[in-house]
Protein backbone atom coordinates (compact mmCIF):
# COMPACT_ATOMS: atom_id res chain seq x y z
CA UNK A 1 0.00 0.00 0.00
CA UNK A 2 2.78 2.36 1.15
CA UNK A 3 4.66 1.50 -1.69
CA UNK A 4 1.74 2.02 -4.35
CA UNK A 5 1.35 5.28 -3.29
CA UNK A 6 4.90 6.21 -3.14
CA UNK A 7 5.07 5.06 -6.70
CA UNK A 8 1.98 6.70 -7.76
CA UNK A 9 3.78 9.62 -6.59
CA UNK A 10 7.40 9.26 -8.45
CA UNK A 11 4.87 8.73 -11.44
CA UNK A 12 3.39 12.17 -11.11
CA UNK A 13 6.52 13.20 -10.48
CA UNK A 14 7.83 12.11 -13.96
CA UNK A 15 5.25 13.20 -15.36
CA UNK A 16 5.13 16.88 -14.35
CA UNK A 17 8.44 17.19 -15.12
CA UNK A 18 7.91 16.29 -18.26
CA UNK A 19 5.43 18.62 -18.66
CA UNK A 20 7.70 21.27 -17.14
CA UNK A 21 10.36 20.67 -19.73
CA UNK A 22 7.87 21.04 -22.13
CA UNK A 23 6.42 24.10 -21.38
CA UNK A 24 10.40 25.63 -21.33
CA UNK A 25 11.13 24.76 -24.57
CA UNK A 26 7.60 26.23 -25.75
CA UNK A 27 8.59 29.23 -23.84
CA UNK A 28 11.62 29.51 -26.64
CA UNK A 29 9.35 28.86 -29.15
CA UNK A 30 6.37 31.78 -28.78
CA UNK A 31 6.53 35.14 -29.76
CA UNK A 32 3.65 36.67 -28.39
CA UNK A 33 3.45 38.31 -24.84
CA UNK A 34 -0.12 36.45 -24.54
CA UNK A 35 0.85 33.15 -24.72
CA UNK A 36 4.36 33.77 -23.01
CA UNK A 37 2.34 34.96 -20.11
CA UNK A 38 0.24 31.63 -20.10
CA UNK A 39 2.86 29.62 -20.27
CA UNK A 40 4.75 31.41 -17.48
CA UNK A 41 1.57 30.91 -15.83
CA UNK A 42 1.23 27.44 -16.27
CA UNK A 43 5.17 26.77 -15.58
CA UNK A 44 4.23 28.29 -11.72
CA UNK A 45 1.05 26.04 -11.23
CA UNK A 46 3.70 23.02 -12.37
CA UNK A 47 6.59 24.13 -9.99
CA UNK A 48 4.52 24.76 -6.99
CA UNK A 49 2.62 21.15 -7.53
CA UNK A 50 6.26 19.74 -7.65
CA UNK A 51 6.59 21.25 -4.08
CA UNK A 52 3.38 19.76 -2.96
CA UNK A 53 4.49 16.44 -4.24
CA UNK A 54 7.30 16.53 -2.26
CA UNK A 55 5.72 17.13 0.44
CA UNK A 56 3.28 14.17 0.28
CA UNK A 57 6.38 12.33 -0.51
CA UNK A 58 8.17 12.58 2.73
CA UNK A 59 4.77 12.35 4.61
CA UNK A 60 5.16 8.20 2.91
CA UNK A 61 8.48 7.90 3.70
CA UNK A 62 9.39 6.31 7.31
CA UNK A 63 11.11 8.67 9.46
CA UNK A 64 14.37 6.65 9.55
CA UNK A 65 14.73 6.54 5.99
CA UNK A 66 14.55 10.37 5.44
CA UNK A 67 18.12 12.52 5.49
CA UNK A 68 18.38 13.37 8.56
CA UNK A 69 18.22 16.99 9.06
CA UNK A 70 20.04 18.46 11.97
CA UNK A 71 17.25 18.92 15.13
CA UNK A 72 15.11 22.36 14.78
CA UNK A 73 16.38 24.59 17.17
CA UNK A 74 13.46 25.95 19.26
CA UNK A 75 12.36 29.23 18.39
CA UNK A 76 14.02 31.71 20.84
CA UNK A 77 10.53 33.29 22.78
CA UNK A 78 12.51 34.46 25.39
CA UNK A 79 11.75 38.27 25.26
CA UNK A 80 14.69 40.61 25.20
CA UNK A 81 14.99 42.59 28.28
CA UNK A 82 14.14 46.01 26.48
CA UNK A 83 11.42 47.43 27.15
CA UNK A 84 9.18 50.39 25.64
CA UNK A 85 6.71 53.01 27.06
CA UNK A 86 3.76 54.22 24.67
CA UNK A 87 6.03 57.32 23.80
CA UNK A 88 9.25 55.69 23.03
CA UNK A 89 7.35 52.78 20.56
CA UNK A 90 5.92 55.76 19.08
CA UNK A 91 9.15 57.04 18.00
CA UNK A 92 9.88 53.92 15.99
CA UNK A 93 7.42 54.54 13.50
CA UNK A 94 9.10 53.54 10.19
CA UNK A 95 9.59 56.38 9.18
CA UNK A 96 12.95 58.77 8.23
CA UNK A 97 15.28 55.29 8.39
CA UNK A 98 13.76 54.45 11.81
CA UNK A 99 12.79 50.86 12.11
CA UNK A 100 8.98 50.18 12.19
CA UNK A 101 7.92 48.46 15.34
CA UNK A 102 4.78 47.44 17.25
CA UNK A 103 3.26 46.11 19.96
CA UNK A 104 0.92 43.20 20.44
CA UNK A 105 -0.34 41.54 24.10
CA UNK A 106 2.65 43.94 25.55
CA UNK A 107 5.21 42.24 23.31
CA UNK A 108 6.98 44.57 21.01
CA UNK A 109 7.75 43.47 17.58
CA UNK A 110 9.75 44.26 14.23
CA UNK A 111 7.95 44.69 11.49
CA UNK A 112 10.41 46.50 9.67
CA UNK A 113 11.51 43.82 6.38
CA UNK A 114 7.87 42.45 7.19
CA UNK A 115 6.48 42.00 3.76
CA UNK A 116 2.74 42.27 4.31
CA UNK A 117 3.99 45.86 6.11
CA UNK A 118 5.11 47.81 3.49
CA UNK A 119 6.01 51.64 4.11
CA UNK A 120 5.33 50.47 8.02
CA UNK A 121 2.10 50.49 6.95
CA UNK A 122 -0.57 47.43 7.13
CA UNK A 123 -4.52 47.49 5.92
CA UNK A 124 -4.81 51.64 7.34
CA UNK A 125 -2.65 50.81 10.72
CA UNK A 126 1.12 52.00 11.47
CA UNK A 127 3.61 51.00 12.99
CA UNK A 128 4.66 52.30 16.50
CA UNK A 129 1.62 51.37 17.73
CA UNK A 130 0.20 49.26 20.23
CA UNK A 131 -1.80 47.11 17.94
CA UNK A 132 -3.30 44.33 20.27
CA UNK A 133 -7.29 45.05 19.75
CA UNK A 134 -6.91 45.44 15.60
CA UNK A 135 -4.67 42.01 15.71
CA UNK A 136 -7.44 40.30 17.57
CA UNK A 137 -10.53 41.71 15.24
CA UNK A 138 -8.25 40.94 12.20
CA UNK A 139 -6.21 37.40 13.29
CA UNK A 140 -8.09 35.99 16.30
CA UNK A 141 -6.04 32.69 15.86
CA UNK A 142 -2.68 34.31 14.78
CA UNK A 143 -0.30 33.64 17.26
CA UNK A 144 1.38 31.51 14.22
CA UNK A 145 1.76 35.14 12.53
CA UNK A 146 3.22 36.47 15.84
CA UNK A 147 5.79 33.85 15.97
CA UNK A 148 7.13 34.16 12.91
CA UNK A 149 8.14 38.24 13.72
CA UNK A 150 11.43 38.88 15.78
CA UNK A 151 10.93 40.00 19.53
CA UNK A 152 12.83 43.30 20.30
CA UNK A 153 11.41 43.84 23.60
CA UNK A 154 8.21 44.31 26.26
CA UNK A 155 5.58 47.19 26.03
CA UNK A 156 5.57 48.73 29.25
CA UNK A 157 2.33 51.14 30.76
CA UNK B 1 -26.14 31.96 -26.42
CA UNK B 2 -26.28 35.26 -24.25
CA UNK B 3 -28.17 38.06 -24.94
CA UNK B 4 -27.18 41.48 -23.33
CA UNK B 5 -30.11 42.74 -22.54
CA UNK B 6 -28.78 46.13 -20.51
CA UNK B 7 -25.77 47.65 -20.73
CA UNK B 8 -25.85 51.77 -19.77
CA UNK B 9 -22.58 52.12 -21.85
CA UNK B 10 -23.32 49.11 -24.95
CA UNK B 11 -27.12 49.08 -25.69
CA UNK B 12 -28.80 51.13 -28.18
CA UNK B 13 -32.07 52.13 -26.55
CA UNK B 14 -31.55 55.35 -24.33
CA UNK B 15 -33.88 56.94 -21.12
CA UNK B 16 -36.97 55.06 -20.28
CA UNK B 17 -36.39 52.86 -23.01
CA UNK B 18 -33.46 51.55 -21.56
CA UNK B 19 -35.08 51.05 -17.93
CA UNK B 20 -37.84 49.10 -20.31
CA UNK B 21 -35.83 46.60 -20.67
CA UNK B 22 -34.83 46.09 -16.85
CA UNK B 23 -38.35 46.50 -16.33
CA UNK B 24 -39.27 43.52 -18.72
CA UNK B 25 -37.04 41.09 -17.34
CA UNK B 26 -38.08 41.73 -13.68
CA UNK B 27 -41.65 40.83 -14.93
CA UNK B 28 -40.54 37.57 -16.90
CA UNK B 29 -39.74 34.51 -15.97
CA UNK B 30 -36.49 34.84 -17.79
CA UNK B 31 -33.37 33.41 -15.93
CA UNK B 32 -30.45 36.09 -15.58
CA UNK B 33 -27.36 36.89 -14.79
CA UNK B 34 -26.64 40.32 -12.89
CA UNK B 35 -23.41 41.44 -13.30
CA UNK B 36 -22.99 45.01 -11.21
CA UNK B 37 -20.26 47.71 -11.79
CA UNK B 38 -20.40 50.61 -9.04
CA UNK B 39 -21.16 50.47 -5.46
CA UNK B 40 -24.64 51.01 -4.12
CA UNK B 41 -25.74 54.61 -2.01
CA UNK B 42 -28.05 54.26 0.92
CA UNK B 43 -28.11 57.53 1.97
CA UNK B 44 -31.46 59.49 1.21
CA UNK B 45 -33.24 56.06 0.28
CA UNK B 46 -30.07 55.61 -2.24
CA UNK B 47 -30.73 59.14 -4.16
CA UNK B 48 -27.10 60.01 -4.73
CA UNK B 49 -26.81 57.06 -7.19
CA UNK B 50 -29.65 57.43 -9.52
CA UNK B 51 -28.63 55.00 -12.89
CA UNK B 52 -32.64 56.39 -14.89
CA UNK B 53 -35.55 57.36 -14.92
CA UNK B 54 -38.86 54.94 -14.77
CA UNK B 55 -42.26 56.51 -15.20
CA UNK B 56 -41.27 59.68 -14.50
CA UNK B 57 -39.43 58.77 -11.06
CA UNK B 58 -35.60 58.51 -10.62
CA UNK B 59 -34.72 55.04 -10.21
CA UNK B 60 -31.86 54.44 -7.49
CA UNK B 61 -29.32 51.92 -8.38
CA UNK B 62 -30.28 51.16 -4.28
CA UNK B 63 -33.77 49.74 -6.02
CA UNK B 64 -32.72 48.05 -8.52
CA UNK B 65 -29.96 46.01 -7.24
CA UNK B 66 -32.53 44.65 -4.90
CA UNK B 67 -35.30 44.22 -7.16
CA UNK B 68 -32.71 42.70 -9.75
CA UNK B 69 -30.81 40.90 -7.12
CA UNK B 70 -33.50 38.83 -6.12
CA UNK B 71 -34.52 37.24 -9.12
CA UNK B 72 -30.81 36.94 -10.91
CA UNK B 73 -29.66 33.38 -11.18
CA UNK B 74 -26.13 34.54 -10.49
CA UNK B 75 -24.76 37.64 -8.92
CA UNK B 76 -21.05 38.90 -9.67
CA UNK B 77 -19.68 42.16 -8.34
CA UNK B 78 -17.61 43.59 -10.80
CA UNK B 79 -14.85 46.10 -9.54
CA UNK B 80 -13.99 47.38 -6.20
CA UNK B 81 -16.91 49.52 -5.74
CA UNK B 82 -19.54 46.87 -6.32
CA UNK B 83 -17.75 44.33 -4.04
CA UNK B 84 -16.92 46.10 -0.61
CA UNK B 85 -17.61 49.82 -1.63
CA UNK B 86 -13.96 50.94 -3.11
CA UNK B 87 -13.79 54.78 -3.68
CA UNK B 88 -17.17 55.70 -3.35
CA UNK B 89 -16.83 54.11 0.09
CA UNK B 90 -14.02 56.05 1.05
CA UNK B 91 -13.80 58.18 4.04
CA UNK B 92 -16.08 60.10 5.18
CA UNK B 93 -18.33 58.13 2.58
CA UNK B 94 -20.90 61.11 2.45
CA UNK B 95 -23.49 59.42 0.24
CA UNK B 96 -23.19 55.63 2.19
CA UNK B 97 -22.17 53.89 -0.42
CA UNK B 98 -21.81 50.26 -0.06
CA UNK B 99 -20.85 47.11 -1.95
CA UNK B 100 -23.57 44.81 -3.54
CA UNK B 101 -23.38 42.03 -0.65
CA UNK B 102 -24.30 44.26 2.16
CA UNK B 103 -27.72 44.89 0.07
CA UNK B 104 -28.28 41.72 -1.04
CA UNK B 105 -26.80 39.93 2.65
CA UNK B 106 -28.82 36.67 1.63
CA UNK B 107 -27.43 36.10 -1.94
CA UNK B 108 -24.67 34.98 -3.42
CA UNK B 109 -22.51 37.48 -4.97
CA UNK B 110 -19.18 36.70 -6.87
CA UNK B 111 -16.62 38.94 -6.33
CA UNK B 112 -14.35 40.45 -8.67
CA UNK B 113 -12.34 43.34 -6.85
CA UNK B 114 -10.18 45.46 -8.73
CA UNK B 115 -10.13 48.92 -9.64
CA UNK B 116 -10.42 48.82 -12.42
CA UNK B 117 -11.26 44.43 -12.47
CA UNK B 118 -9.12 42.78 -15.27
CA UNK B 119 -11.42 42.20 -18.82
CA UNK B 120 -10.54 38.57 -18.83
CA UNK B 121 -11.67 38.10 -14.96
CA UNK B 122 -15.16 39.53 -15.63
CA UNK B 123 -15.00 37.83 -19.19
CA UNK B 124 -13.46 34.37 -17.52
CA UNK B 125 -15.98 34.28 -14.63
CA UNK B 126 -18.88 34.74 -16.77
CA UNK B 127 -17.89 32.39 -19.71
CA UNK B 128 -17.09 29.87 -16.90
CA UNK B 129 -20.73 30.51 -15.35
CA UNK B 130 -22.15 30.11 -18.99
CA UNK B 131 -20.38 27.06 -19.39
CA UNK B 132 -20.43 24.83 -16.27
CA UNK B 133 -22.94 26.91 -14.55
CA UNK B 134 -20.71 27.48 -11.95
CA UNK B 135 -17.15 29.07 -10.94
CA UNK B 136 -14.76 27.74 -7.77
CA UNK B 137 -14.85 30.97 -5.42
CA UNK B 138 -12.46 31.49 -2.16
CA UNK B 139 -13.78 32.25 1.28
CA UNK B 140 -14.51 36.05 0.53
CA UNK B 141 -16.36 34.65 -2.76
CA UNK B 142 -13.38 35.44 -5.64
CA UNK B 143 -12.85 33.34 -8.20
CA UNK B 144 -9.76 30.71 -7.55
CA UNK B 145 -9.03 30.86 -11.01
CA UNK B 146 -8.04 34.50 -11.12
CA UNK B 147 -7.26 35.04 -7.33
CA UNK B 148 -5.94 32.86 -5.63
CA UNK B 149 -2.24 33.61 -5.59
CA UNK B 150 -0.46 36.92 -4.26
CA UNK B 151 1.37 39.37 -6.34
CA UNK B 152 4.51 38.38 -4.14
CA UNK B 153 4.49 34.88 -5.16
CA UNK B 154 4.69 35.05 -8.45
CA UNK B 155 6.88 38.51 -8.69
CA UNK B 156 10.11 38.58 -11.29
CA UNK B 157 11.22 40.89 -8.52
CA UNK B 158 10.85 38.57 -5.88
CA UNK B 159 14.65 37.76 -5.60
CA UNK B 160 15.80 41.28 -4.96
CA UNK B 161 12.91 41.27 -2.01
CA UNK B 162 14.53 38.11 -0.67
CA UNK B 163 17.63 39.49 -0.79
CA UNK B 164 16.75 42.70 0.93
CA UNK B 165 17.64 44.74 -2.72
CA UNK B 166 15.07 47.69 -2.51
CA UNK B 167 14.32 51.13 -5.37
CA UNK B 168 14.57 54.65 -3.52
CA UNK B 169 12.57 55.96 -5.89
CA UNK B 170 10.18 55.10 -9.16
CA UNK B 171 11.82 53.80 -11.96
CA UNK B 172 14.43 51.75 -10.33
CA UNK B 173 14.17 48.24 -11.26
CA UNK B 174 14.41 46.38 -7.81
CA UNK B 175 11.88 44.99 -4.89
CA UNK B 176 9.38 48.22 -4.45
CA UNK B 177 8.84 46.84 -1.07
CA UNK B 178 9.67 50.01 0.69
CA UNK B 179 8.17 52.42 -1.47
CA UNK B 180 4.84 50.86 0.26
CA UNK B 181 4.11 47.64 -2.23
CA UNK B 182 0.84 45.97 -1.64
CA UNK B 183 2.04 42.78 -3.88
CA UNK B 184 2.32 41.20 -0.37
CA UNK B 185 -1.38 41.90 0.61
CA UNK B 186 -3.03 41.54 -2.79
CA UNK B 187 -4.10 38.81 -4.12
CA UNK B 188 -4.41 38.20 -8.39
CA UNK B 189 -2.80 36.59 -11.45
CA UNK B 190 -1.09 40.41 -12.42
CA UNK B 191 2.21 39.42 -12.87
CA UNK B 192 1.62 36.67 -15.21
CA UNK B 193 -1.73 38.08 -16.93
CA UNK B 194 -0.29 41.39 -17.07
CA UNK B 195 -2.79 44.63 -18.53
CA UNK B 196 -3.10 46.39 -21.41
CA UNK B 197 -3.32 43.70 -24.02
CA UNK B 198 -1.27 41.60 -21.76
CA UNK B 199 2.29 43.72 -22.47
CA UNK B 200 2.97 45.09 -19.06
CA UNK B 201 1.45 45.93 -15.14
CA UNK B 202 2.68 48.39 -12.44
CA UNK B 203 5.53 46.34 -11.11
CA UNK B 204 6.82 45.83 -14.79
CA UNK B 205 6.68 49.75 -15.18
CA UNK B 206 8.92 50.58 -11.89
CA UNK B 207 5.57 51.48 -9.90
CA UNK B 208 4.57 49.85 -6.64
CA UNK B 209 1.28 47.46 -6.57
CA UNK B 210 -0.98 49.90 -4.93
CA UNK B 211 -3.46 47.00 -3.80
CA UNK B 212 -6.15 47.68 -5.48
CA UNK B 213 -8.04 44.62 -5.76
CA UNK B 214 -7.71 44.32 -2.28
CA UNK B 215 -10.63 44.69 -0.17
CA UNK B 216 -10.98 48.09 1.77
CA UNK B 217 -8.80 49.58 -0.87
CA UNK B 218 -8.32 52.52 -1.00
CA UNK B 219 -8.29 53.63 2.26
CA UNK B 220 -6.57 50.37 3.73
CA UNK B 221 -4.25 50.57 0.94
CA UNK B 222 -2.81 54.04 1.42
CA UNK B 223 -0.18 55.81 1.44
CA UNK B 224 -0.03 54.39 -2.42
CA UNK B 225 3.84 55.30 -2.40
CA UNK B 226 6.29 56.79 0.70
CA UNK B 227 9.68 57.88 0.36
CA UNK B 228 10.30 58.66 4.49
CA UNK B 229 10.37 55.10 4.88
CA UNK B 230 12.15 52.55 7.17
CA UNK B 231 15.89 52.01 7.63
CA UNK B 232 18.14 50.09 5.87
CA UNK B 233 18.62 46.39 6.70
S1 LIG C 1 7.91 44.51 -5.95
FE1 LIG C 1 6.20 44.16 -4.50
S2 LIG C 1 5.31 42.18 -5.09
FE2 LIG C 1 7.33 42.33 -6.08
S3 LIG C 1 8.72 41.32 -4.62
FE3 LIG C 1 8.75 43.50 -4.12
S4 LIG C 1 7.17 43.72 -2.50
FE4 LIG C 1 6.82 41.73 -3.51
Amino acid sequence: MQNNRIQMIQFEINYTTNEVNNYMRMLYQVGDIYNKNILLNHLWEKVNYLGYLNQLMTTYIPQSQLPQKPSPTVPNITVPNKTFTKEELAKVTGKNGNPAYIAVNGVVYDVTNNAAWAAATHFGLSAGNDLTQEFKSCHPSGQRILDQLSVVGRLVL
Amino acid sequence: MTELVYSNSLMAAEGERAIQKLMDLVNSDEEFILAVEGAIATKNDGLFNIIGRWQGEPLTALKAAKMLGEKAMHIIAVGACATHGGFSAAKPNPSGSVGLQTILPDKKVIKLPGCPTHPDWFLGTLASLLMYGEIELDRRDRPLLFYSTTIHDRCPRRTYFNQGIFAKKLGEKTCLFKLGCRGPVTRTDCPTRQWDGYVNWPIGADTPCIGCAQFGFPDQMSPFISFDTTEES
